[in-house]
Order: structure tokens, then sequence, then C-alpha cells
């Protein structure tokens, strides 16, 4: 007995240097849970089975504010990790509190990236946002994907209403006027036209309102400042038609973001907006045969003006450790891994994200792959990146006083006119 | 000889050194550095991460002009009036209750403690259901459709509902305790002298006898309720409108959505220095009376 364990410490003892020699260890941070954790997993799975010099080791944290104050704070005690995940939307406060590490086109080079490899739409954003906040020409995270609102349809109700054209397909829908008599028209089928979570989900009312005030021209930023005198016009008339939808019994009022889903997948709603990430979600639900109608996607349609529809980009960068910056061997092996992530972004797309590496975004097995297909294209051009300035995006102060001032008044709870004014004290006072 | 004494002494006093060791430690490291550190921090304007510059006394003159700090401090005061004397009688109602029974009563105990034991992210959570605009049994039953967590008028009695139904337990078990240390020769003594209606009884007896722990739990609810933060955080997040913000969330706010660590120190200095006054003029009012 004495001896198997002398032998299986000495085994011990000789394989740790092995180990430890052979492979570089990255230390992956990442907010990606639910169907988006899985695919992650299977790519970072994929990564470490691919080569033998590195390992990427990932936690899992919270999404939202509570990472990126985690990250600001390892970042300041010099405890982070040497790769993370980040959105596009929380740049301005990342580059400004000195958290992101710059990585420049030669880097990109070295594992046969490029800038002009990545969806302009997003490069274009965030080199501006570079130039404003930190330093021009480089980025600070390379751009994963682009993921957006779109709307999901129950294609058998859309079929009772005589919204399907001729063949089968969802009638292209475009304008104001012709989205509300489609939303009448399911309402006389007897159920909800429209739904979107709003209780205890800031987000997605977010998304919603911004869609519609930038179709309709309103914006947040002049000139690199913020200018907020739209929204006593533009912002008041958005949050109106939002109100009026709910008074109308033309969507739920102040449901939560499961009950969204829910009033959807059972057929009790005709069309959910939500972020492409519940894409997954439809396609298990029907591949177990638990969706009792035929489902269709389509890109967020041309109500206004323009067809600007809420975009934001998950990002994979390097956090600019105060302490000890990071080492050029593991910054190899960082790079190799991000290389290794943008060509595999195929299997990222399985969740309905839109890749932002071009080879991927245009190559054929997007094209082919379905359902993320039927909106992937018209999606990646309405892309409309959040207001560039700090108190807007992810887990950032627009979050907290959307909540607080515009969703009571969607809800009924407070007049428009109170919704509006409280929002804009308080992005103003965030500033 | 006197060396030996002063030798032992000193041994004496190395033991009980070495006891004190690692609570003191503890205590230093954990308590009076944190603590200290916060006060410096509210005279800079640091970040989240505790970088930042002295800026003396900006930060304070600033939190006497924030309007919002001061509407901050209103809401929590509604929301101690909301709460501790409301959840010290419902907890003194029902030990009183408990005690009379005479079948069930460790059952019925049981059932009231129940809810203290449950973590407060599943008490909201069970309450977010209860009093869901749409789905909720509440509305179904009154059937209408309101917004209880983000209406002005009801969203604040909503959070203290949901915490006078955590708590109570607890104060249920205090008041029990209490009940039961009152002499039953007490009451045989009264019912000799003619006092045997039910409320003369408690007006009499049971409510001065009872006094120390009644002032016990006041305290406790008082000092617990200052610091109300996570059941306004997950139920209303501050809305609709800013009027369920608390100082303790105005504080989260301005530290960890802002990234004002300085400013957010010097709020969380203003409340201690608010709790530490009431707990003093509290507890010097209420022990007086009950000593009279």
């Amino acid at each position: 007995m004495k001896k198997l364990l002398k032998g299986a410490l000495v085994a011990l003892l000789l394989s740790i240097p092995v180990l430890g020699w052979s492979q570089t260890q990255i230390v992956l941070w990442d907010f990606l849970s639910g169907g988006d954790g899985v695919r992650w997993k299977v790519i970072v799975d994929g990564f470490n089975a691919s080569q033998s010099q590195y390992q990427v080791v990932g936690t899992t944290l919270t999404w939202g504010d509570p990472f990126y104050a985690k990250v600001h704070v390892g970042v300041v005690a010099g405890e982070t990790p040497d790769v993370m995940t980040y959105h596009l939307s929380h740049f301005p406060v990342g580059i400004k509190g000195g958290d992101l590490r710059p990585i420049t086109d030669a880097e990109l080079k070295t594992v046969g990236l490029a800038i002009k490899d990545f969806n302009p739409a997003l490069t274009k954003v965030s080199l501006d946002i570079s130039k404003t906040f930190g330093k021009a020409g480089v980025l600070y995270g390379v751009p994963l994907d682009t993921h957006t609102s779109i709307l999901y349809i129950n294609k058998d109700l859309f079929k009772q209403a005589g919204l399907l054209a001729a063949d089968g397909s969802i009638a292209p829908i475009s304008g104001i006027e012709q989205f509300t008599a489609a939303l009448q028209k399911l309402k006389a089928l007897g159920v909800m036209p429209f739904t979107y979570s709003a209780s205890g989900d800031p987000a997605t009312v977010w998304r919603l309102f911004y869609t519609l005030y930038s179709q309709m021209g309103g914006g947040f930023v002049a000139n690199g400042k913020i200018s907020l005198g739209q929204l006593d016009t533009i912002g008041k008339k958005t949050l109106q038609l939002i109100a009026d939808w709910t008074t109308q019994g033309l969507a739920p009022n102040n449901i939560a973001y499961a009950d969204s889903i829910a009033l959807f997948s059972s057929g009790k709603a005709a069309i959910m907006f939500n972020g492409n990430w519940e894409v997954p979600t439809m396609v298990d639900l029907k591949a177990s045969n638990k969706l009792g109608f035929d489902y269709g996607l389509m890109a967020f349609p041309k109500l206004f003006g323009s067809q600007a529809t809420w975009a934001d980009s998950h990002n994979i960068a390097i956090p600019n450790n105060s302490k000890t910056p990071i080492s050029a061997a593991k910054l190899k092996g960082v790079l190799t891994f991000i290389a290794y992530v943008e060509k595999n972004a195929d299997k990222w797309a399985g969740g309905g994200h839109l890749p932002a590496y071009l080879p991927v975004l245009n190559g054929p097995v997007l094209k082919t792959l379905s359902p993320v297909n039927q909106y992937a294209a018209q999606a990646a051009k309405d892309v409309y990146l959040e207001p560039v300035n700090p108190a807007f995006g992810v887990g950032d102060p627009a979050y907290a006083a959307v909540d607080n001032f515009l969703t009571p008044a969607i809800t009924g709870s407070a007049s428009v006119a109170d919704g509006i004014a409280g929002f804009k004290d308080a992005i103003q006072s965030a500033q | 000889m006197e060396t030996r004494i002063k030798r032992r002494r000193y041994q004496h006093w190395k033991t009980a050194l070495l006891l004190l060791l690692p609570f003191t430690v503890v205590y230093v490291l954990f308590l009076l550095y944190p603590t200290g550190r916060v006060l410096y921090l509210s005279f800079t304007d640091s970040d989240i991460a505790g970088v930042g510059n002295f800026i003396g006394g900006d930060n304070y003159i600033k939190l006497i002009g924030d309007k919002l700090f001061w509407a901050s401090l209103w809401h929590t005061i509604y929301f101690i009036l909301l709460t501790v004397v409301p959840n010290t009688a419902v907890g003194l109602l029902i030990a009183m209750l408990l005690d009379k029974m005479k079948r069930f009563r460790s059952f019925a105990q049981v059932l009231f403690f129940l809810p203290y034991i449950l973590p407060v992210s599943v008490v909201t959570q069970i309450w977010l259901w209860v009093l869901n605009t749409n789905y909720g049994i509440y509305n179904f039953l009154l059937q209408n459709h309101i917004n209880w967590f983000k209406s002005v008028p009801t969203a604040m009695p909503a959070v203290a509902l949901v915490t006078i139904w955590w708590t109570v337990g607890f104060n249920v078990l205090l008041f029990i305790a209490g009940l039961k240390a009152i002499p039953r020769e007490m009451y045989e003594a009264a019912a000799l002298d003619g006092v045997d209606k039910g409320f003369r009884v408690f007006r009499y007896i049971t409510w001065p006898l009872l006094w120390p722990v009644t002032s016990l739990v006041l305290l406790l609810q008082l000092i617990a309720q200052w610091q109300i933060f996570n059941q306004v955080y997950l139920l209303t997040n501050g809305g609709p409108f800013n009027k369920t913000i608390v100082v303790l969330q105005y504080m989260y706010v301005q530290a960890f959505q802002n990234g004002h660590g300085g400013y957010a120190s010097t709020i969380s200095i203003a409340l201690f220095v608010i709790i530490l006054i009431t707990s003093l003029i509290q507890l010097k009012f209420l022990s007086l009376k009950g000593n009279s």
C-alpha cells in the first residue's frame, strides 16, 4: 500500500512539470450564459483540442454591470484574466477607465487577421470610439458578432390574418400604418398581436425605444457631444407610440422576459420582439415538436424614415492589467485563440448572432444556416449601434434610467411627458 | 517573589493576547481598516477601484445639495415608517395568538418562521410572481392589472409588505420568548384582583412586562430597515421615477453604475452617522421608558 502511494506521488510530481511546461494557460472571463454559453464552450473546447501549446480556461460571470465592475477592479488591482468578452457599447467607459489594451493591426496580422476583415459597420464605430476616448487607429477589442433585435413571427396566425404572401412567406411590412393595420388584424383573431418584455427588463424596452426613435431620425449625440433636444419631440412621439400599443391591447402590459417568450411559444402572441439570441430556443422547441405552429423570423421592418435597428457587438478584448502587462508569449496565445474563434464563428452564428468576420459572414455556411439566413443579410445592413457616450451601453446609466422613467410611462403608471423629462435628466446627470 | 508574580502576570497577559489575537486581526482587517478606508475615500474623487485624488470636503458639499440623496433619505424614512412599527405590531399579534393556541402550536410557529429562512432573492421572486401584473394571484382575485412595483403609490408599500412577510417570523420568535418569560403568577394574581378582561390584562401586565423585548425588537428593526437595499434592488430597482430609491441603493448606483467610488463613500459615511445618531436616541429613549 505504502509503495503504491509512493508510486502515485512520484507519478503526480512528475506529471506537474510536464503539464506546466508544455502548455501556456490562458485565463478567459466571459458573461455568456444560456444557449450562448453552450456554443461558446464548444468553440473554446474546440480551440483547446485543436492545438497543444495553449490551454484556455474560462470562467463565466454575471452579465452587465457586475461583469464590468469586476473587470475594472481587476485591472487596477493587477488581477485580470488574459482575455475576455466585452460589449462594443461599453467601450467608451472601458477605454476611458483604462480597462482595455489596444490591439494593433500589426498584432492582428501575426495571426492572419486584419481590421479590414471585419464588418465595416462595426469597425467604423469601434475606430471612432478609439479616436474619441483612446488612441486612434487601433481596436480595443476584436469584434466577434453583431447581435440585434428581430421579430419572431407565428406564421399560422399570420396566415389566418391574411398576412402571408402567396408563396407562404411573410409579406414584407413597411411603414407604421401597415404595421399597425397588421397588429389590428391579429388582434381580431383574439391573440396578443405583439409581445416584448418590460418588467425588470430595461434592456428590451431600450432596444425597442432606440430602434423606433432612430428610425424616426432621433439621436443622442451630435458632434461628439451629448444632445438630448430631440427627446422632447421625437422621443415623446416614440414613447407615446409604444404606450398606445399597451393601452390599445396590441401589446401586453409589463410582462417579464420569460413570460414574453412563453406567450409567443405557446401560440398566444403573433409577433415577438426579442434579440436574435432566442433563435436557438425556437429551433430547439421546433425540433422537439413542442412548438404548435410554424414560425418565421424577420429583420425589424422599416416603420419610419430609415431601417435603423438597435444592435450591439460582442468583442474579444485584452484587459489592460496595470501591474503586470500581458507577456509576449501570452499575447501570442490570446491572438491565436482570437483567430481561431473568428474563423469558427459559424458555430457562434448557430446562436442567431451575425459573425463580424467577413469571410464567415459572407461564406457558404451562413447562407444555408437556417433559420438565421431568414434575417441575416438584412439585419447586418440595418446595424445601428448604441450612442457613443459613456451613459449608454450594457451596464451603463441609460439602462437604469429606462427602467426608472420610460417603462412606467409605457405601462400607464406615469405620463409620457414625465417619462421623457425624467429620462432626459437622468442621462444628463450621468455625464 | 515579586518577579515571579510579575512573570506569572506576564504569562497571563501573553495567553490573553494570544487568545484575543485571531479576533483582533479579523476585526482590524475586515472592519476597522475598511471603515477607515471608506472615510478616506469619501474625501477623494475615486472611481470604483479606489483610484483618485484627494479633493477635501467637495463630496460633502455636493451631498448637501444633492436632491436625489435627500429624496433617497426620505424614501428610506418612509420605508421605516411603513415597516418598523407595523412589523413589530404584527409580530406581537402573531406571538400572542400562537401563545393562546392549544393544538398545532409548533406547527403554526414553523409556518410563521419559514419565510425568514429564505434568501432575499427567493422571497422577492415569490412576490414578483404573486403580485405579477398579468398573471399574479392578487390581480387575478382583484380582477385588475395593477403594476404593484411599477406605479408610484403602490411601489413602496408593496416593498414594505414583502419585507414584513419575510422578516416577521424573527420578531414572533422574540415575542414568544418574551411572553414565556412573564411569570404565570402575575396573571393569576391579576385574575384574583378582578383584572381578567383581555385588553386590561394586556394593557397592565403583558405590555409593561414585555416592554424590554418590544424595545429590543424596535431597535433591531430600526437598524435593519435603515440598511434597506436588497428588496428595493430586486423588486423595483429604485423606480418608478426614483420614488423607491433608498440611501444604500443610491450609494450602489453611484459606485457601481456611475463609477463614483469617492462620492459613494461619502453617502455611506452620511448613512453611518445617521444610523448611529438614531440608534443612540432610540436606545436612550426606550431604555428610560423601560425603567420607569
